[in-house]
């Protein structure tokens, strides 16, 4: 899908009066979307800051009487707030990291060199693309147990690793695919090797999907939490997901610090939204892609 | 064409250390559990091989099995169902709408925040309204309180509120992917076929339905690699109950193998998994090939 088209296609159609009906009903339909799509997560916030006894009076929608910044002090002492955020902000950049750096060079391989099992190599990949990461849990508990590193955050970032480079490098090769010979042609002639057509001339030009895969990859794993609950168990080694899931299941009468955990949680991905709303969307789309 | 003369040293250095990473934590794992599933074993005594017991188990006296598989399935289709509403949105925002990136992006909120927030979120919501739930105080309201439902621990109606939370999650995606793909529809198009005299719906049902055929595969995909990752929403919202009632492939898999320690027959669980999806991802394809042939 073309990344670089934001003119709108459609013909506007320019108001006229017969259509004020079917355009106040259309404002209804998209109004009542935004309520239902934003207005639980604004209901979250609320909650957050409200004591238990206004949480259990049914008055969903009034505002607290007094905000409770308390209910975020407690979350962030009775939960390791921060160190699931700092062990979360570690898997998430190693694998990041990880994926751009092996998945580049392979692209890079496939998309260039010439030589028998380029296609082959590809094939692989996407075959990789339609294996569920679910399929592999067990089994990979059981091969790291064997190689000790269950219960390390290797046991995370390896599989981490693995599962995002076929997208990777569906999106890399094919934008490789698409920058012309000559280049290197030149660059042959110029006397550079391979390692350096591809450091100076290949990655530069390659930062835009790089950037997509960057993405992706941090949506994928900053949310990750099936991998993480199962081959973690130290506390102090959790990510964040994970985290919000024990804080939530251990303080489970304390309503108001439950929010403010959920919030403290979403926080992140959403401060990250708010600056990259348009790049994220659009990684968003070109990683729906696959398959 | 490829134009890089290189050595095999030069090849393998590019490509061996993702290929392996790769084949070793994808492939070998996806093996090691068809082996696996020939045993009777609970991980840490002696394994015993019997075969393709655990299959014949699983498909024919599993009581939860076919039940799980129908969710999976269910989850998917209601995922599905969700294209045209998003599509119809699509169609909206595009023609009608003058800056319609806000609401796009407004939509997609859900989208990007992690399936425990989401599934907490909504354990919240669907709470009775004495625990403060959200759903049942705003039925009490309206005075329809007799409506109320024990939304996630009712076995009739458990199934249906998971469902619902992956329509509202996934609902910004559906309607980011169709909006994409009709802005990539030439406008020179519909211009064409206004002189022809199809403008408005009819305009729609001629050109961007046809054109959008790719998307619709995207979406499904989409829809249908929802309906797995359902599983981590199960995990974190019912873990599969009240009993097996919300139990998908994914949950039984797990609750068979990483909770009861039956690791033969979670693998062979895992095994059907793999081969429901690639069978799924060969008959999507098929399919759209069908109808892209058709179409374009």
């Amino acid at each position: 899908m073309s990344q670089s088209t934001t003119t709108a296609a459609l013909p506007r159609i320019k108001p006229q009066r017969k259509f004020s009906i079917g355009k106040t009903l259309m404002w209804i339909l998209l109004s009542i979307l935004i309520v239902t799509q934003l207005y639980p997560l604004l209901w979250l916030a609320i909650y957050s800051l409200k004591t238990n006894e206004e949480i259990l009076s049914g008055q969903f929608f009034a505002l607290p009487h007094v905000p409770q910044w308390s209910n975020y002090s407690s979350a962030m002492e009775s939960g390791n707030y921060v160190k699931y955020l700092l062990n979360s902000l570690k898997v998430t950049l190693i694998t990041m990291v990880g994926v751009l750096f092996l998945s580049s060079l392979v692209s890079f391989a496939i998309s260039r060199f010439k030589w028998k099992y380029g296609q082959a190599v590809m094939v692989l990949f996407l075959i990789g693309m339609m294996i569920p990461m679910q399929a592999t849990l067990l089994p990979l508990m059981i091969i790291f147990k064997n190689i000790h590193i269950l219960n390390t955050h290797w046991s995370l970032i390896l599989p981490y690793i693995a599962f995002q480079t076929p997208i990777a490098v569906f999106i890399l090769s094919g934008f490789m695919k698409s920058i012309p010979n000559e280049i290197e042609e030149s660059a042959i002639v110029d006397g550079a090797d391979v390692f350096r057509i591809f450091w100076s001339i290949i990655l530069p030009v390659s930062v835009p999907p790089m950037m997509t895969v960057c993405i992706l990859t941090f949506i994928n794993i900053w949310n990750e939490y099936i991998l993480a609950a199962t081959f973690i168990s130290t506390e102090r080694l959790k990510t964040l997901p994970f985290g919000v899931y024990s804080f939530v299941s251990q303080y489970s009468v304390n309503y108001g610090a439950i929010g403010a955990f959920l919030v403290l949680g979403a926080l992140p991905v959403i401060i990250i939204y708010f600056l990259l709303a348009d790049k994220i969307t659009k990684g968003m789309v070109a990683g729906a892609v696959k398959g | 064409m490829n134009v890089l003369k290189v050595s095999k040293l030069t090849i393998a250095l590019f490509v061996l250390p993702c290929l392996l990473l790769y084949v070793c934590l994808v492939f070998v794992p996806i093996i090691v559990s068809l082996y696996t599933s020939t045993l009777e074993w609970n991980g840490i005594g002696e394994s015993k091989f019997i075969g393709l017991d655990n299959f014949n188990k699983l498909l024919f006296h599993d009581a939860v099995f076919w039940p799980a598989v129908r969710h999976t399935l269910m989850f998917a289709v209601f995922s599905m169902l969700e294209i045209p509403i998003a599509l119809f949105v699509a169609i909206l925002l595009s023609r009608f709408v003058k800056k319609p990136n806000f609401l796009v992006s407004s939509y997609f909120m859900p989208v990007i925040l992690s399936v425990v927030i989401i599934g907490q979120l909504w354990k919240t919501i669907y709470n009775p309204a004495s625990m403060g739930g959200m759903l049942n105080q705003v039925l009490d309201w309206v005075g329809l309180g007799s409506w109320s439902q024990q939304w996630l621990t009712d076995p009739d109606i458990a199934m249906y509120s998971l469902y619902f939370v992956a329509l509202w999650q996934y609902l910004g995606y559906h309607t980011l992917i169709q909006f994409t793909g009709i802005q990539n529809i030439p406008s020179d198009i519909y211009e064409a076929a206004k002189i022809d005299g199809a403008e408005g719906l009819k305009a729609d049902w001629h050109i961007t339905l046809p054109m959008n055929v790719p998307i619709f595969k995207i979406s499904i995909v989409l829809a249908f690699i929802g309906s797995l990752q359902s599983f981590d929403m199960i995990m974190v919202m019912t873990g599969g109950g009240p009993g097996n009632a919300t139990d998908v492939i994914a949950t039984h898999m797990y609750r068979m193998s990483i909770l009861s320690m039956k690791y033969g027959y979670g693998s062979a669980i895992a095994a059907i998994l793999v081969v429901v999806c690639l069978v799924a991802t060969v008959v999507i394809n098929y399919g759209f090939n069908r109808l892209e042939r058709k179409y374009t």
